[in-house]
């Protein structure tokens, strides 16, 4: 019957999503910059999966999740805060190859040289670009792994492994060249 | 080894990607390098500057009961859209809906099936509200905080008492889909125990008034044009208890 059929497939959602409500949220967190809007988008976004939860198939239930969430993070930031997302054609030039490419790492040093609030590494995070900023927040604090992270965020392994350079060296620079005697 | 093949593989080998000899190719250069030994510390100092200042994000409570209650919103609409689809499923779930909302004696099936339909559904209700830490959406022992609360949220308006004075401490209300519908759930609680009370429409067949299924009990009375269920893993005498002192105090 269809409502014991819902039922079911509420409880399994349920099980399956939920435990990774906090991870979805610090995602979307970190993406918004914002409490208010990270609960929003993560509420949109766990509908948006509910939704789809047919496509489901077991497996990594927190990739899946977060995938989701993410996507949901960017076009809610596109429709809302479209200054936040990077354009396209810099996203291009952050994927074509991986040591050096000037052009987003000097974008993203003189975007964090005006911060005044430099020695804390959080606001650091908080200022990169949101392509850097994700890869970051998920290998460093949700731990994951370069597979999971290329899953969630729909790039090669190679591309991780050059945002997550990127990232670091633009957060060491600001960090340790302001903060060299205070090293954690 | 020298340091240029070792320089791209630096932050795989500290993000632990790497495997079996290339990571003891990388280690071992590591501990000889005076460039590439200090560049991997400096990696890992910046991990531990990150872990140690930013700020640890949790799903707020307030958001995980929301995301509830969307859900069942979202569930029962799919459901309600399942059901106005023609065919066999249509109709079943309609003569379940009949029996767990029947009134005025428009019961489509009696005897022991439909006695288990809503046992079974209530039960579930009731393990679901223990299991996913959702006993309550609005949590108060003050009656006039939860009665008011389901105004506007549910088609009936369940009498609310406390009844902490009897032994049972009114702990609040939710709500609950069941058959698509919102119902009002009264939670007391009986020492360790759990008591939901749920408020439909006065069923209009002659349902059992106490039943076990499952090791759980179930009463169930009318009272005017609602019908309660009570349901919890109390002994079936004190949810008869229950009963009484309930019964006494919302018809008084």
């Amino acid at each position: 019957m269809a409502w014991i059929t819902e039922r079911r497939r509420r409880s399994r959602f349920e099980s399956v999503v939920l435990p990774h409500l906090d991870a979805a949220y610090a995602l979307a967190r970190w993406l918004t910059r914002n409490d208010a809007d990270a609960a929003d988008v993560v509420q949109e976004a766990a509908l948006r999966a509910f939704r789809y939860f047919d496509t489901y198939r077991e497996g990594d239930a927190k990739s899946w999740m977060l995938r989701i969430v993410r996507r949901t993070c960017y076009s809610w930031l596109e429709r809302n805060r479209p200054g936040d997302v990077l354009p396209l054609d810099e996203e291009e030039v952050l994927d074509e190859e991986v040591s050096s490419a000037p052009g987003a790492v000097s974008n993203t040093e003189s975007l964090l040289q005006n911060r005044s609030d430099l020695r804390r590494l959080d606001v650091l995070i908080e200022a990169l670009p949101a392509p850097l900023r994700e890869v970051i927040v998920l290998r460093e604090l949700q731990e994951l792994g370069y597979r999971e992270i290329g899953e969630i965020i729909g790039v090669p392994i190679g591309t991780v492994m050059s945002r997550l350079h990127r990232a670091r060296s633009a957060l060491r620079r600001a960090w340790e060249g302001k903060d060299i005697d205070d090293a954690v | 080894m020298q340091c240029d093949g070792i320089r791209h593989r630096l932050e795989a080998y500290v993000d632990n990607e790497l495997s079996g000899t290339e990571r003891d190719q990388v280690r071992d250069h590591l501990a000889d390098c005076p460039e590439c030994g200090p560049e991997a510390a400096a990696i890992e100092r910046l991990r531990e500057g990150i872990r140690k200042s930013a700020p640890i994000y949790r799903a707020p409570e307030a958001l995980r009961s929301r995301l509830r209650f969307a859900l069942r919103r979202e569930a029962a609409a799919t459901a309600r859209a399942a059901r106005s689809a023609p065919g066999w499923l249509a109709y079943a779930a309609s003569i379940l809906l009949a029996v767990a909302f029947g009134s005025g004696g428009t019961l489509l099936i009696t005897g022991e099936r439909q006695e288990d339909a809503v046992a079974n559904e209530l039960i579930d209700s009731h393990l679901r509200s223990l299991l996913a830490s959702h006993l309550t959406d609005v949590a108060s022992s003050d009656q006039h905080t939860v009665k008011p609360w389901f105004a506007g949220r549910s088609d009936v308006s369940p009498p609310v008492v406390d009844l902490a004075g009897e032994g049972f401490p009114l702990v609040g209300g939710r709500l609950d889909l069941i058959a698509g519908k919102p119902v009002p759930a009264l939670v007391y609680r009986r020492r360790e125990h759990v008591i939901n009370v749920f408020v439909l429409p006065a069923s209009g067949g002659d349902l059992a008034a106490i039943l076990t299924r499952r090791g759980y009990s179930l009463r169930h009375w009318n009272e005017g044009d609602l019908g309660f269920w009570a349901v919890s893993d109390a002994a079936g005498a004190e949810l008869g208890e229950f009963e009484r002192v309930f019964r006494t105090a919302t018809s008084g």
